[in-house]
């Protein structure tokens, strides 16, 4: 990991110098240099352990081992990994197509429109976006099991959507604040109905937006346990994440099996995140505290 | 309707000429609305979510209250539940679990957020040049904070295992016997709170970034000039910038700290005996593993009217924010 950083730093030198007011900083790169451990080293150990022997991993053994893909080989030969990632998959997807579907509408209407009533849906977007999941899942518990949706993933993607539409109407509603009246103004003369207008001429102009918000929605949806491990009832309709929650808060874990289905169900994420990064390192920043 | 004409009533401020026209009668517009540019049709794109908010998330909520007045556990879950009155608070009231959780999250909460935002604020500096080993590095942490909680909870369950790797650190360098992190009442809370800590400082570096980034050049360039040393800019340019960001990220880390729930459940289960319970982790062990979902539901009412509470001051900072 060290390697990584000192070359890191040294590839960037270049491009430093050629700006002139950058000094030499010999403390910002110490601060960065032991943020690379902080944040590499775990996230090294998760592909490490993975790669061990149960035998291997604890006392001590550390970087010195023989690496093994025995626990990819049966975390893949699991009957219960397919069955999961799909699981994870429809959640995440149907949780953020839902989101997006009714937040882009949402956020559009907060952005436009002014006023008392207009103030007190953002109060209470706000409060809901603050509300513990532990509040949500007692009442959703019951509420569910009252309409048989219990044990199914369209109760998991309801109530992922019910917690995150506060958030993502309000990560959104920026971005439509930006889009000049103008534009709309042109579109209504040209006789397009408000409809038509906002699909046709709004919606391309947020597109970085609701590209924005629709990773967060995914990464946050496929991520997502309390909801998985209670609303359903037979562990094998768990979701990637219910399936680690479950293994890891008993005893005895299996570290390397925990870890290779840990590796397994961060991929996805990785491909999104790497995807979306630019997107999301200015967009999160707009929408978080505006 | 109501909703209609109220939304009417609250254009005038942006487009008075349209507010009057259809001010007179509320459904007379409807014909005409594709055509017609005042705020009506246009709160009408929130109505779809509303509604579904209203069903799955304000609903809960006063099921959520109805349930702390009565009694309802697993047996009664689907039929009548009996009704309590104040019983279920009392019982909080009188026992010694609600101040224990209480005392817990507020330890919690001050340490997540104080170190949340002020390692924050310190990434951000250090991080805020678009170098390769900067931007990387950023983007490194960034992912770690978009990963599962269950993923980063259970890598550091097993970093900070009696046989992992911290404790092996710690024994091979000669500094003690190891360190119980999470399995001694005294450290547990402490460990998981450093964990979330941990797992919130990249995206608080995130926002602290752009308002740092948001700086006039020229300001730091003079500073430079002036002959400023690199702490002197940190001090006086810097910090004093990021000030309204760290208000509302205050509020928001609280917020975050307060909520937390995935770390404590995969890092400790609220133990060791009660030592890492905090109130919305009270709230769900008393529902689903007592499977007193009244208790449960009392405890998340009071859990509630704290949340009602930062969410004011929120809107409140915010607002001072946007007004300066």
């Amino acid at each position: 990991m060290t390697s990584t950083a000192t070359s890191a730093i040294s590839a960037a030198r270049p491009i430093r110098s050629r700006r002139s007011t950058v000094r030499r900083e010999p403390i910002a790169v110490t601060i960065r240099a032991l943020l690379y451990v902080i944040y590499g080293l775990p996230l090294l150990w998760i592909v490490l352990t993975s790669l061990k022997q149960q035998g291997d991993v604890l006392g001590g053994g550390g970087l010195l081992f023989s690496p093994t893909l025995n626990a990819y080989r049966d975390a893949l030969a699991n009957p219960q990994l397919p069955t999961a990632l799909l699981q994870s998959g429809q959640i995440a997807l149907g949780t953020t197509v839902l989101v997006l579907v009714l937040a882009t509408p949402f956020a559009y209407a907060l952005a436009r429109v002014n006023g008392w009533i207009a103030g007190l849906a953002l109060g209470v977007l706000i409060f809901l976006q603050m509300v513990p999941q532990t509040a949500n899942i007692i009442p959703l518990f019951a509420l569910f099991s009252k309409a048989h949706l219990l044990d199914s993933t369209v109760s998991l993607v309801l109530a992922n959507s019910a917690m995150l539409l506060p958030w993502a109407t309000l990560l959104l509603r920026p971005f439509f604040a930006a889009v000049p009246d103008a534009i709309e103004e042109a579109a209504a003369i040209d006789g397009a109905g408000r409809l038509r207008a906002f699909v046709a001429v709004v919606l391309p102009v947020v597109r970085n937006g609701v590209a924005t918000v629709g990773s967060l929605i995914f990464l946050v949806a496929w991520g997502e346990f309390i909801y998985a491990i209670n609303l359903f009832l037979s562990p094998e309709n768990y979701p990637m994440s219910a399936l680690i929650a479950q293994q890891t808060s008993g005893y005895g874990i299996d570290w390397p099996a925990l870890m290779a289905f840990a590796v397994i169900s961060s991929l996805p994420l990785l491909v999104v995140y790497v995807l979306s990064f630019r997107l999301l390192r200015e967009g999160l920043a707009v929408g978080s505290v505006k | 309707m109501s909703t209609t004409h109220n939304t009417d009533r609250a254009a005038p401020s942006r487009r008075p000429r349209r507010a009057m026209t259809s001010k007179s009668s509320p459904g007379a517009g409807q014909s005409s609305s594709a055509q017609r540019r005042g705020g009506r049709t246009r709160f009408g794109f929130a109505l779809p979510g509303g509604i579904f908010l209203g069903i799955l998330s304000i609903y809960p909520i006063v099921l959520l209250v109805s349930m702390s007045v009565h009694e309802v556990s697993s047996g009664t879950l689907n039929k009548s539940w009996p009704a309590v009155g104040l019983e279920n608070f009392a019982a909080l009231w009188s026992g010694s679990d609600l101040g224990n959780a209480t005392i817990n999250t507020i330890v919690f909460v001050a340490v997540v957020t104080a170190i949340g935002v002020v390692g924050g604020l310190g990434v951000a500096i250090v991080v805020r040049s678009s170098a390769i080993g900067s931007a990387f590095l950023l983007g490194m942490m960034v992912f770690i904070w978009a990963l599962p909680p269950v993923v980063n909870g259970s890598i550091w369950k097993f970093l900070l295992a009696d046989q992992g790797l911290i404790n092996t650190i710690v024994r091979s360098s000669g500094l003690g016997e190891g360190v119980p992190f999470l399995y001694d009442s005294r450290f547990a809370l402490l460990s998981v709170a450093l964990v979330n800590a941990w797992a919130v400082i990249p995206f608080n570096a995130l926002v602290f970034r752009s308002a740092l980034l948001a700086i006039d050049p020229s300001i730091l360039e003079a500073a430079s000039m002036d002959g400023a040393s690199r702490l002197q800019e940190i001090r006086l340019i810097l910090i004093p910038s990021a000030r309204a960001t760290a208000v509302v990220l205050a509020i928001l880390t609280v917020v975050y700290a307060f909520r937390s729930f995935d770390f404590i459940y995969v890092m400790t289960s609220g133990g060791p005996g009660s030592s890492t319970t905090t109130l919305p982790f009270l709230s769900y062990s008393q529902a689903f593993v007592q499977h007193d979902y009244g208790i449960g539901s009392a405890t998340g009412v009071l859990s509630l009217l704290i949340v009602a509470l930062l969410a004011i001051v929120y809107v409140r900072s915010t607002r001072k924010e946007e007004a300066a």
